[in-house]
């Protein structure tokens, strides 16, 4: 059934009125008319910014609308490093973005771990570039390192800006590299404890199932022993009996013997090249190909879609990794836009929501408060495979939502200003949703506020609706 | 307009009413039907979920003191090493019974200050595992505990999540939002690495900041129709919310005789009590008493070591009795990082030891016995006085009541690289 906005409206009316006692039987329908987030009816650029992004704001909207969705995907694979000048001066008063985790060694470990968090909501809060922000959600979980293991979030400080940050839409072999020589990983899987003679295999084994080949991708436990041999040595530069955040090849440590890894002689003697020649193997290794090109699909359009991996694993090889290219050859698909939608992780639903109420928030300590609350504070999973992207893990947290999305509604969350909300409670669940008035989401939701006239309220229902949860 | 989400509990009537009549009453009583149907078919009377098996894990931190909670009297060695420390036998005449030890089997006893739990021990509720503990030898409060909490053999830094986070893990087909629980102010290791275990320092504190009749209607509303996951979990969610305010922790009151400690943790306990009987789909919490690095003066049978105990003992009687014949379904766990040293130091207390003792009480349990091989008071480290060599690996419990109690069977999984033979202290299936 369809109504229009101003029927529903009307029959909204009447149920305020009614309160209970022969209601329109066409209002009844609506309201237990099961939510469809399969029905996408979101206009096209706040779709576009959904998928490609952390969802639509005032500025970014009117920006899709001007370009038009396929200039602007295509632009947003094209983006610098760089922000506009109000967020560059905001980010830049953070420490953590100017300092090394040496000259950072006196700060306290919350405060690290604050600033780190605080960084990458504000970019993804208020950046043009919001597909870039995603492919740093998305590769910082491929490569995840625990901020609280060890001193971790000094080090990831540094990771963050040289291995993340300049390769996010450039080649996968770059990152790979760059990872591999990144303190923050290397002590993060105890790479530094690794010996000619007591070889660790924990780096070795992550690289294998997690960064490159994946869990099928046909290595043994003797590779996985191998690689360990070829990176001991491999570890963090140290000065004062002290970490400091830097990259080290220390030859007395590492196994100078020859070494076979997936099928290919490693001659003894090489010293710091094994582990490059290593990361070369991997990187050319079909099932790299295919294990890093099926999980960006699936993290931006979810599983079921073989053709779409396809492509993009046909894009990968094409391109020799080029993430840009990969992104591409998914946004010619029709399922990048019209798939079935998936469940926003939490940080995904805090800052969409944020932007949906046009808030410039600081994503600070209160902020990152609820994210913890919700399960997902940036740099805070403990294991290497990356926060989870099953929508099942994310089910139990759904009060902690609803209680952010009230208190942001209401403008009860420390440095997140109070929205401005202007309109009827219908235009506003419409710029929530980012869909017209008319369009059966925005019915549903307008139906089931009742006869709500706060503002704040119905921006708040109308984040907590289970429209708003997906993508 | 009949407004469920307060009205309670009594409603007789609710389950006839059906699509048809509530649709005819208007929006009103429909909401009241999506909601009653919801609440009422899957919170406080779900069957299958209010009759599930539960585990509480209460973590005593900064070592307890196993020598002075179960006393081995019959090796001589207790006293010598522990002059001023000791507990006396209790066949020994000299002093009143509250100062002497209860017997458990002819040759431990247990501390005076826990005689509440003696009848739990005697009628089989209750039992206890000796010289338990870790692989881990370093002796840190920080290193131990987070080998227990992530399941760990030793070297927690290499078992990154927390075992109990790999049993829900492992276990994905239940999602009720109350399923795991910590009643703590910080996630415990124990939970690291899962998403939707709740963590709040008190139950009051699970409450929806939505207020308003108009705004919980609505919020109803919206999750009332779906099938989709999380509509599902949705109502799962305003259930609980519905069934915390209509039963009220703050309101709830245990069983005739059960009188918790006017404490934290006996507050949690209570809690936890309330959540297993309100049928929350509670199975597992995690709690702490923190407080029991006892290196100086800790006392035998007065101080304050003996208070943490009657804390403890108090929470524990107070929770069997107030669980009554639910008892049947839920597993008690108290485990600490490590026990302390045999000998006792210059400053009348103990210092950091390896093994423990664990009590272990309820559903799956094999009570009314001190479990474990006793190794003896003779070990000596270099350069200080000995302590109690580990021979029951703590694993094989927590294994034992995942496996067995909780009907987890893919419990490598929570326990990767452990020896999984189980312990005598746990029933076999």
């Amino acid at each position: 059934m369809k109504l229009s906005r101003r029927e529903a409206i009307a029959l909204a009316g009447t149920a305020l009125v009614a309160s209970g006692c022969g209601i329109s039987e066409q209002l009844q329908t609506l309201v237990s008319q099961p939510p469809e987030p399969l029905d996408r009816n979101e206009e096209p650029g706040a779709r576009a910014l959904a998928r490609a992004g952390f969802g639509h704001d005032p500025d970014s909207l009117d920006l899709v609308r001007e370009m038009g969705v396929p200039a602007w995907l295509r632009s947003q694979t094209e983006a610098p490093e760089t922000e506009p000048a109000w967020l560059a001066q905001r980010i830049s008063r953070l420490d953590v973005v100017n300092f090394s985790p040496w000259e950072l060694r006196d700060w306290p470990e919350s405060a690290v771990v604050a600033q780190l968090q605080q960084h990458s909501i504000l970019r993804a809060l208020h950046t043009p570039w919001q597909l870039r922000e995603r492919m740093v959600d998305f590769w910082s979980n491929h490569f995840n390192i625990y901020a609280k293991k060890g001193m971790g979030a000094y080090r990831k400080t540094l990771d963050d800006r040289t291995v993340v940050r300049p390769h996010v839409l450039g080649k996968y072999t770059d990152m790979l590299q760059a990872s591999a020589r990144s303190a923050a990983m290397l002590v993060y899987l105890d790479q530094q404890a690794s010996t000619a003679s007591h070889p660790n295999e924990n780096y070795a084994r992550e690289l294998l199932e997690l960064h490159s080949l994946g869990v099928d991708g046909g290595y043994t436990q003797d590779d996985v022993m191998e690689v360990a041999r070829c990176f001991t040595g491999w570890t963090e530069e140290r000065g004062f009996l002290r970490g400091k955040g830097g990259f080290a090849f220390d030859p007395r440590l590492h196994d100078d013997g020859e070494k076979r890894v997936l099928g290919h002689v490693i001659p003894a003697g090489g010293g710091v090249e094994d582990g490059n020649r290593v990361l070369a193997i991997v990187a050319k290794h079909p099932s790299t190909a295919k294990h890093v090109s099926g999980k960006l699909v699936r993290h931006f359009v979810g599983s079921g879609h073989p053709a779409a991996e396809e492509a993009v694993r046909e894009a990968f090889v094409r391109s020799g990794g080029q993430t840009k290219a990969m992104l591409r050859a998914l946004f010619d698909r029709d399922e990048f836009l019209q798939g079935p939608p998936i469940l926003k992780r939490p940080f995904d639903f805090a800052v969409s929501a944020t932007r949906a109420l046009g808030i410039k928030g600081d994503g600070g300590g209160d902020f990152q408060q609820h994210l913890a609350a919700m399960g997902q504070a940036p740099f805070q999973w403990p294991m290497p495979d990356g926060y989870p992207v099953e929508a099942e893990a994310w089910t139990g947290t759904l009060l902690a939502r609803w209680n952010f999305a009230q208190s942001l509604a209401h403008g009860r969350i420390g440095g997140t200003p109070e929205p401005k909300l202007t309109g009827t409670p219908e235009e506003v669940v419409s710029a929530v949703l980012g869909a017209p008035v008319d369009a059966p989401s925005c019915a549903r939701v307008t139906a089931c506020l009742g006869g709500i006239t706060d503002l704040a309220d119905a921006a708040a229902l109308a984040l907590c609706s289970p429209e708003f949860q997906y993508r | 307009m009949r407004d469920w989400i307060y009205c309670d509990g009594d409603g007789g009537d609710r389950g006839l009413v059906n699509r048809r009549t509530a649709l005819a009453a208007g929006i009103g009583a429909a909401v009241w039907w999506m909601g009653s149907r919801t609440a009422f078919a899957q919170a406080a009377l779900r069957p299958d979920r209010s009759d599930g098996p539960v585990m509480v894990v209460v973590f005593l931190r900064g070592g307890a003191d196993g020598l002075n909670i179960v006393a081995p009297y019959e090796e001589e060695n207790y006293y010598r090493l522990r002059p001023t420390l000791a507990i006396a036998r209790p066949m020994d005449r000299g002093k009143p019974q509250g100062e002497r030890l209860i017997d458990l089997d002819g040759f431990f006893g247990l501390n005076p200050s826990l005689a509440m739990l003696e009848a739990h021990f005697k009628e089989g509720r209750l039992g206890f595992v000796h010289a338990c503990g870790s692989a881990d030898a370093t002796r840190s409060h920080f290193e131990a505990m987070g080998t227990m909490e992530r399941g760990a053999e030793s070297k927690p830094s290499q078992q990154l999540s927390g075992w109990i986070a790999r049993h829900l893990n492992s276990t994905p087909d239940r999602r009720d939002p109350m399923r795991a629980v910590a009643l703590s102010s910080v996630t415990p290791d124990s939970l690291l690495g899962n998403t939707s275990a709740l963590t709040i320092n008190n139950l009051e504190d699970y409450r929806l900041g939505i207020e308003g009749a108009h705004s919980i209607r609505a919020l109803q509303a919206l999750y009332a129709p779906g099938d989709d996951i999380l509509s599902v979990a949705g109502r799962d969610t305003i259930s609980v919310l519905d069934t915390l305010k209509r039963l009220d922790p703050r309101k709830y009151v245990p069983r005739e005789g059960a009188t918790y400690p006017d404490t934290a943790f006996g507050r949690s306990m209570k809690q936890v009590a309330f959540l297993v009987k309100g049928g929350f789909g509670l199975e597992v919490a995690a709690l702490d008493l923190g407080g029991w690095d006892s290196h100086v003066a800790q006392g035998n049978t007065s101080g304050w070591l003996t208070n943490l105990l009657t804390e403890l003992g108090g929470a524990v009687h107070a929770f069997l009795h107030d669980l009554g014949s639910e008892a049947r379904r839920v597993s008690l766990v108290v485990q600490t990082e490590f026990g302390r040293t045999n000998e006792e130091n210059s400053g009348f207390g103990t210092d950091h030891g390896r093994g423990g003792v664990m009590l272990l009480a309820g559903a799956g349990v094999e009570g009314g016995k001190v479990h474990g091989r006793w190794p003896g008071l003779t070990s000596v480290r270099r350069g200080g006085p000995g302590d109690l060599d580990v021979t029951t690996d703590y694993r094989s419990v927590l294994a034992g009541l995942v496996r067995n109690h909780l009907g987890n069977h893919n419990v490598g999984d929570v326990f990767p690289g452990a020896r999984l033979a189980g312990s005598s202290a746990v029933k076999s299936g």
